[in-house]
């Protein structure tokens, strides 16, 4: 019979560790300090897999493994420059980046994940959101046009606020976030904590003040509070 | 890539609440931008709610204070200068304590500002000016936890941490709405419960977090003591007690089970109205659990009783052995983000730093030896003291900072009376509030946003505070207010920065010992703080801090409140907080919280409303034998038949006006959670905001 070792050794892109049993291939590559781009993986919430970004390599695995979710084996070696694993990932980044009307703002997790990949335009240009009025709050905006449906938002509302305010509707291209039943932050059940701001990689939901940095408005988009 | 936004940031600590969320502000152009949690704060673990995150416009608001002002000939206030301002205060100051004597002097600090600014103002107080008559504002609220704990335990403050929360497997919350008025500690009390934690609420409201529990108790306001006593009687009763844990770390324990046995659970719901079979569940959920929390709040402690109810929570941790280990630990809500600290830094009339007498003689003595000048052993007024000895002529002057008891305080018509028959008042403030309309100087201070210093919140945790901005034109810090008054009464503090101060804190205080601003770094340290830096995330492992090392169990019955309906004031007023406002409401009124939410309500149940002829949105009259107000009425099932609710965020509708003088019978915490009241329709259009009447 065997035994499940205590702790597990592991090796990323050359440096070896150990760690305990059930830590995840991204965990484990944070404390070698090598690099693995993420979009919808955020500390604050369970591990989630949907965006493929975090593809890496494994020795002795059939393809690319998703490093947020997979947890390391003993004696695990893993690549984390592997050429598949990140060819599918900038495609997948590539894919993201053609649904949206304009390229993400600099300080997005977004960008600097497109950046990482030397994505800075998508070879399958095609639909993309168009904008639509959302209700106002005094605080918070979601332009549903910059939402890649990632999930962390729906998720820091579930999994750190505990309000479940928001919803995700639709299915393919028209998958998007609404505020409850798509009535806007402030007539649905959110608690206006901003969890949903915060952990946003593309600034689709956001606060008023920061757009309010980066110039004038679009006509839609709610007045501040001036009191 | 740093983000090219911002001109600068800074990570500090919140000063709403007392979780103590770690903040990361973000400004330009002199302004706060944007607010968003610290990842690594250990008590909000990268979450924080709407007062954290956004009400910080109040910082640039048009109203504030940035000059000094002096109350001239006309009755009205006048911009002055610091020099005419400090002169004015030393020439009235130095009249008063020449005239009637340094006691006739009082000061209320502030749990608002900083454990530094709390200290530098005891130092004004005892050592400038040369009285005891010192207090801040968890006199009206925590006063009675930090009075039974040290009873129990030993020590002023929660036994464990916030974390302990995701490692009990059951948790009592009694008189506390934590999704509202603590509302990080909220969502992490949830995420524990939707994960398993069996969660047990006891409130004359259905909280939100009742929806998330596996049972809601709703006992009539008042009657906490018997609901507790019946739970202590149902765990000994089934056999729930920790026996080794009692024997060895406790003693008293007898006494208690003689008084509980007359506390069957037929006693206690013909008491309280709880259903008996739901005490005995409750009973078993927290007497079962390997590790259990018990979280408490204002509802608790604003009693004729609450010390004592207190005291009564804390036998059930120790007949469980529910203490001193990870998930079982005892957490008190702290309102404010300082409250902890403003008492641990001594701002009380009975003791200095650490909770030591002020006739404790080492103590005294080395405080003597510290500022050069001898210093008072009798104790000084409490707050409620400080009003009716204004009213009686003895007490002629105040300094009151951060803090605005005229719309805080309990019967507000008492208390306006006791500022106007003050001789001399000082407030130091950010903006105008309705204490500032009876000071003679006023002067401008910095927000929590603008200053250095540290707060310690409710699970201990001394924490760093770092300015995001510059205070608006000649506003200062408290603490250079505090230190530029000292020196203009003729008593130098040789402090240069609040770090300065922090040294003299931990030198004189033996909890405190270890504590710097390096070794407090991103996470602050939880006290005690040895010499060498090791702090305390969970107290009485082994032993407790009492004189002989024990537990003590306290055997204290039932007695019913000091304010119980009647046919003339038939319904109990409970009143609380909101979710999207904060105490006086002075910060988050001048924010767009107030669009989220503009004015208060009632809470009537529906057979109530039914009754009076109420209909949801009517405006109606709220009467006691104190006084009356007028506000619109929400008919709901949140609360029990018989008891309305409403918060105390709005100066117009001066909920405190309907609050009498009830008070803890050991540390005279007012019984703002239980009123009778008498609710009417208001059929004409009112005056909207009730007149003040001078005088009783």
């Amino acid at each position: 019979m065997s035994t499940t070792p205590t702790t597990f050794t592991a090796t990323i892109d050359g440096s070896t560790g150990e760690f305990a049993p059930g830590t995840t291939i991204l965990e484990a590559a944070r404390v070698l300090q090598a690099t693995i781009p993420t979009l919808c993986f955020d500390e604050r919430q369970d591990p989630f897999g949907a965006c493929r970004v975090c593809l890496v390599g494994v020795q002795g695995a059939p393809g690319p493994l998703p490093a947020c979710t997979t947890p390391l084996r003993d004696g695990m070696v893993v690549d984390t420059r592997e050429p598949t694993a990140r060819r599918v990932a900038g495609a997948v980044v590539e894919l993201v980046l053609s649904e949206l009307p304009e390229p993400p703002a600099e300080h997005t997790e977004l960008a600097a994940v497109a950046r990482e990949f030397d994505v800075t335009s998508s070879r399958w240009p095609g639909k993309q959101h168009e904008p639509r009025p959302e209700p106002r709050h005094p605080y918070l905006t979601l332009r549903h046009e910059l939402c890649i449906s990632c999930g962390r938002c729906v998720r820091a509302c579930d999994e750190v606020q505990g309000t479940f305010a928001l919803t995700a509707i639709g299915r393919g291209f028209e998958a998007n976030i609404v505020a409850g039943l798509d009535e806007g932050f402030k007539a649905s059940a959110c608690v206006s904590c901003g969890a949903c701001a915060d952990t946003c990689p593309t600034g689709a939901i956001t606060e008023l003040s920061l757009l309010l940095l980066d110039g004038p408005e679009p006509a839609h988009r709610p007045e501040p509070a001036t009191r | 890539m740093p983000d090219d936004r911002f001109e600068s940031n800074a990570t500090t600590t919140c000063g709403y609440c007392g979780v103590g969320c770690r903040l990361e502000t973000h400004a330009r152009d002199g302004r706060i931008v944007s607010i968003s949690p610290a990842l690594d704060g250990p008590a909000n673990l990268g979450h924080t709610c709407l007062k954290g995150r956004f009400a910080h416009q109040f910082t640039r608001n048009r109203e504030r204070l940035t000059t000094p002002l002096i109350r001239g000939e006309d009755g009205e206030l006048h911009p002055a200068t610091w020099d005419e301002a400090l002169e004015r205060i030393a020439t009235e100051l130095t009249r008063v304590k020449t005239q009637y004597g340094p006691d006739a002097i009082a000061g209320l600090a502030s749990s608002r500002a900083t454990n530094e600014d709390c200290f530098v103002m005891a130092r004004l107080i005892r050592a400038a000016i040369g009285t005891n008559n010192l207090d801040n504002c968890s006199r009206v609220c925590h006063s009675p936890t930090s009075f039974a704990m040290r009873k129990a335990f030993g020590l002023s403050g929660a036994t464990g941490s916030f974390a302990d929360v995701d490692h009990a497997d059951a948790a009592i919350i009694i008189g506390a709405n934590p999704t509202a008025g603590h509302p990080v500690a909220g969502a992490r009390i949830k995420q524990a419960a939707i994960r398993g934690m069996r969660l047990v609420t006891i409130d004359p409201r259905r909280i939100e977090l009742a929806d998330y529990g596996v049972l809601h108790l709703s006992p009539r306001p008042g009657t906490n003591a018997a609901v507790v006593l019946g739970l202590a009687h149902v765990i000994a009763r089934d056999g729930l007690v920790d026996q080794d844990f009692v024997d060895a770390r406790t003693d008293g324990f007898d006494a208690l089970l003689d008084l509980i046995a007359d506390y069957t659970p037929q006693d206690v719901e013909r008491i309280s109205g709880v259903p008996a079979a739901d005490l005995e569940e409750a009973a078993r959920i927290y007497g079962e659990a390997e590790a259990g929390c018990l979280i408490w709040g204002l509802g608790v402690t604003e009693h004729k009783y609450g010390s004592e109810v207190v005291q009564l929570l804390c036998n059930l941790a120790m007949m469980t052995g529910n203490i001193g280990r990870p998930g079982a630990a005892l957490l008190p809500l702290r309102g404010q983000n300082n409250v902890q600290g403003s008492s641990d830094m001594g701002a009380l009339p009975d003791t200095h730093s650490d909770y030591r007498p002020v006739d404790h003689e080492p103590t005294a003595r080395a405080f003597e030896a510290a500022w050069g000048v001898p210093l008072s052993r009798a104790k000084g007024l409490t707050i409620p003291q400080m009003f009716d000895a204004a009213i009686g002529g003895e007490l002629r002057a105040m300094y009151i900072f951060g803090e605005d008891p005229a719309q805080t305080d309990p019967n507000t018509t008492h208390v306006v009376h006791a500022l106007e028959s003050l001789d001399f008042l000082v407030c130091q403030d950010i903006f105008e509030t309705e204490t500032t309309k009876y000071a003679h100087v006023v002067l401008p201070a910095a927000s929590f946003l603008e200053k250095t210093g540290t707060f310690t919140n409710a699970e201990r945790r001394i924490q760093l505070v770092r300015p995001a901005i510059d205070p608006p034109g000649e506003a200062r810090t408290d603490f250079a207010i505090l230190s530029a008054v000292s020196a203009a009464l003729g008593h130098e503090m040789p402090y240069a920065s609040p770090e300065d101060v922090m040294a003299e804190i931990a030198a004189l205080t033996p909890n405190f010992a270890g504590v710097t601003y390096e070794r407090l770094g991103r996470r602050g340290l939880q006290w005690p703080v040895t010499a060498d830096g090791i702090d305390a995330p969970i107290l009485y492992a082994d032993t407790f801090t009492t004189a002989n090392g024990l537990g003590h169990f306290a055997a204290l019955p039932y007695q019913p409140p000091g304010s119980e309906a009647s046919d003339e004031f038939p319904l109990i007023l409970v009143t609380g907080r909101r979710l999207e406002h904060y105490n006086a409401g002075t910060m988050t009124r001048r924010t767009a919280n107030l669009e989220l939410l503009p004015s208060d309500v009632l809470e009537l149940h529906p057979d109530d409303a039914e009754r009076l002829w109420v209909t949801d949105g009517d405006l109606v009259s709220v009467r006691s034998a104190f006084g009356r107000i007028e506000l619109h009425a929400e008919v709901t099932r949140k609360i029990e038949p018989g008891h309305v609710f409403t918060a105390f965020h709005f100066p117009e509708v001066r909920t405190n006006l309907l609050i009498g003088s009830s008070a803890d019978v050991n540390t005279s915490c007012p019984e703002y959670k239980v009123m009778a009241v008498d609710v009417r329709p208001v059929s004409e259009v009112p005056a909207r905001v009730p007149a003040l009447v001078a005088g009783d």
